[in-house]
């Protein structure tokens, strides 16, 4: 009885010492995790509206490994100016594909009269028609939204 | 024992993952090419070595029979306490390694050393001894990555070295890891009584 007394206390003195310096580290970083997440936000938004003319929609296309995050920047006359991902899990090597320049490149410029079809107009990444499809199924989506 | 033979153990005679075959899982995920390989491996060796040093310096205190679930708490809390700081102070490279640092959790090589070498240590060599197997998980993870991204991509360190579309795109999928982890296995079990 003693024993498993002596236990208890020693294994909750642990988790004290480590919940109270988890807590402490929380509240020391959690301003500045906030500050970062909305920097790197704005630097993104940056990146896809380069001379602030336009405006950045949010989109979650479905891909093939789930939603794939990304900002599209509009110009005011309804063309993209830029993609970014933000987040995705496409398979590696193949539809990650998807974040390089190279392949967004091509939907600079293009706007709702544009089919934005794979393998139409859009070249497809070879062994990721699905990542391609989302990804183009995202513009659609942030050229449709409303400003 | 000496704290030579601690550092170096880790290297190739008892390379955790070739040798004692522990933390299989992160390097089957992320060994698909080598930038990946790199930051998990920096990571795990962040962790490693902090998580021994603490274990060792705390394992008189550690009563035997709840010492995994204390090894738990400490590794868990180092793991989000590394989480929350690269957050805040380096973001760039959070931004690089931050899919990572969750994984380290599952990374049974970390439980491994703090229950078989840090928890029967002193501190000095439990530290030689994360230190050697940081490198040795490493070696074993940069060198899948690098074959399987070659093979797989084209590529090396992110380098297009030929046309990916030549590749074998099997080498980048689950297949190819375990392809190349064995591959590696059956070499360095035939250089055993050569170089071990």
């Amino acid at each position: 009885m003693q024993k498993i007394i002596k236990l208890s206390l020693t294994l909750f003195v642990f988790c004290v010492l480590a919940g109270g310096s988890l807590a402490g580290i929380y509240l020391l970083t959690a301003p500045l995790i906030e500050r970062n997440t909305r920097l790197a936000y704005e630097n993104s938004v940056k990146e896809v509206v380069p001379n602030g003319a336009g405006r950045a929609v949010l989109v979650a296309p479905r891909g093939y490994g789930g939603q794939i995050e990304m900002i599209v920047g509009i110009s005011t006359s309804g063309e993209v100016l830029g993609v970014k991902v933000l987040k995705q899990k496409e398979t590696p090597g193949l539809g990650s594909a998807i974040t390089k320049m190279s392949f967004l490149q091509q939907f600079i410029g293009k706007s709702l009269k544009d089919r934005l079809a794979p393998k139409e107009d859009i070249d497809t990444i070879t062994g990721a028609t699905i990542s391609t499809r989302a990804v183009c199924d995202g513009i659609k989506q942030a050229l449709k939204a409303q400003p | 024992m000496s704290l030579k033979n601690d550092l170096t153990l880790g290297l190739l005679k008892e390379n955790p993952v070739l040798r004692l075959m522990i933390g299989l899982c992160p390097v089957l995920a992320v060994s698909n090419n080598a930038i990946n390989a790199l930051g998990m491996s920096l990571a795990v060796a962040f962790v490693l070595i902090l998580s021994n040093f603490v274990v060792a310096a705390i394992r008189k205190v550690v009563p035997d029979d709840i010492r995994i679930p204390i090894f738990i708490i400490v590794i868990s809390t180092f793991v989000t306490i590394i989480d929350y700081t690269m957050q805040a102070f380096t973001p760039e490279l959070y931004a690089a390694l931050g899919v990572f640092v969750p994984l380290i959790v599952v990374n049974c090589i970390i439980l491994g050393r703090a229950e078989a070498f840090a928890y029967r240590a002193p501190v000095l060599n439990s530290v030689l001894d994360g230190v050697g197997m940081s490198l040795g998980f490493g070696l074993a993870l940069v060198t899948i990555g690098v074959v399987r991204e070659l093979l797989g991509s084209g590529s090396l360190f992110g380098w297009q070295l030929f046309n990916g579309a030549a590749a074998a795109t099997i080498m980048i999928l689950p297949p190819g890891a375990f392809i190349t982890i064995g591959l590696l296995m059956a070499g360095l079990n035939k250089l055993e009584n050569k170089v071990l």
